[in-house]
């Protein structure tokens, strides 16, 4: 007891590039991570490197009980090696009639993958990643290009996993999902904020909302819209 | 090499030479061994090896065939290793700066923003090539002629919408014809002496060395 089952490790972790570098210290245990930061900040270089697609330029990733991994990268239309929206699930080692109809593009499957509008791509992309259980889950920007309705619908399929470790790398500030832990990358150094709410007075990319509400009195518990909405109403009476 | 008008007028040279002949190709090889940071280029740039490759399949298909695949190779590699020189030393808005310097504000300018354009689409298909690669190997597929059929698809539709992007914000920002530039290069004793050195070779690649060697027998 006591001893998470998969945790990933970042020891002394750089990276240098040119005249940018990154440097990472830190454990992720079991549950859901926000890695926030400005554009540019080394989040996608972290996501690489994490998902040992990248080398590092110093220090070393250790991974505890994690058999299996998987990285969405920021671009969906990089992942794409089907010639047709039903072969592009395929590749994905999914069922296409079951991600198809989930999404609503059953009508679109035979159609190239590139003739999807970036939303649509964004949609299939996310709904075949997340349609299976990995031990590490790193998912680089995947609110982008998302309308409003289908961030909450990531969102919340995000909540329902109940095993593994999900990082979620973004410069989200809106409509986010329940975290576990919050991690910023501030001048080139990962840091970790700590556990919600506590780790709000330390987040430098904290939401606005929430420093709002905390401002108000009724500091949210965590950073999900549940939890906005629940200290709103705290206000209100 | 500083100066980008002699860079580029030295790389053509260079491949001019060593297109010519093997002699030529052997003095271009022996310049860029002497004028380039050779190994480190070769580093940078992974492009290369691929095309060497090429190149060797297609001079082993001419010697079996038709004889001359070997001078074909090493006269072939030599322009690459010029190209890659000359790819290495590029550095961004020295085409326009050339066009303008050779042919004005207007087509110049023109020519040159085309020049810049082409280089940074290679430089963005070569980024998502590499992401795509990253890609396939996260859903576990190894390389094979096959797959480059989406990836090559993945790449031209990345080109287009850029190239759509690009067009439009040229249109929103009133863009028309031409424009303005005052070019400003910096030329180094040594650009010069590479140039040279490359003007000699072209001039000893066109000398047909088997005819000179004949006058004494």
């Amino acid at each position: 007891m006591g001893v998470p089952m998969v945790r990933i490790t970042l020891n002394q972790v750089y990276a240098v590039r040119d005249q940018w570098s990154l440097s990472a210290s830190g454990t992720f245990n079991e549950g859901v991570h926000l890695v926030s930061g400005d554009v540019g900040s080394g989040k996608s270089t972290l996501a690489l490197m994490m998902a040992g697609l990248l080398p590092l330029s110093g220090g070393s990733i250790e991974k505890t009980g994690i058999t299996s991994g998987m990285l969405s990268l920021q671009f969906p239309e990089l992942h794409v090696t089907g010639l047709s929206v039903a072969e592009e699930c395929t590749s994905w080692g999914v069922d296409p009639c079951k991600i198809l109809e989930a999404i609503g593009l059953t009508e679109k499957k035979d159609i190239s993958p590139l003739s999807l509008s970036r939303g649509e791509l964004t949609q299939l992309h996310l709904a075949c990643v997340l349609a299976k259980d990995y031990d590490l889950l790193l998912l680089d920007e995947p609110f982008s290009s998302l309308d409003c309705e289908e961030k909450v619908k990531l969102c919340a399929r995000i909540g329902q996993k109940s095993q593994g470790i999900t990082i979620i790398f973004t410069h989200e500030q809106n409509i986010l999902p329940r975290v576990t832990r919050i991690w910023e990358i501030v001048d080139g150094t990962l840091v970790d904020c700590g556990t919600p709410p506590n780790a709000f007075q330390h987040w430098h990319h904290v939401p606005s909302v929430i420093e709002k509400l905390t401002a108000l009195g009724s500091r949210p518990d965590n950073i999900s819209l549940d939890d906005l909405r629940e200290a709103a109403c705290r206000i209100q009476g | 090499m500083q100066d980008p008008r002699i860079r580029i007028a030295t790389a053509a040279f260079l491949s001019l030479a060593a297109f010519m002949s093997l002699h030529g190709a052997a003095a271009v090889f022996l310049w860029w061994l002497v004028f380039t940071p050779r190994l480190q280029l070769a580093k940078r740039i992974r492009l290369v090896f691929s095309l060497i490759l090429m190149i060797a399949f297609f001079s082993l298909v001419l010697e079996l065939f038709g004889g001359g695949g070997l001078s074909y190779f090493t006269r072939m590699t030599v322009i690459v290793l010029i190209g890659m020189w000359l790819f290495s030393e590029q550095k961004s808005g020295e085409f326009l700066s050339i066009g303008v310097w050779l042919f004005g504000d207007r087509a110049g300018f023109e020519l040159g923003m085309v020049a810049e354009m082409g280089i940074q689409s290679f430089v963005s298909v070569t980024a998502d090539y590499d992401r795509i690669r990253m890609a396939e190997k996260i859903k576990g597929m190894h390389w094979e002629v096959r797959s480059l059929v989406p990836a090559g698809l993945v790449l031209v539709h990345g080109a287009i919408v850029r190239a759509e992007d690009t067009t439009e914000l040229l249109a929103i920002r009133g863009y028309q014809h031409g424009g303005t530039l005052c070019p400003q290069f910096i030329t180094r004793p040594l650009d010069i002496i590479a140039g040279m050195v490359a003007v000699c070779i072209l001039l000893f690649a066109l000398i047909p060395v088997s005819e000179f060697f004949i006058l004494y027998r």
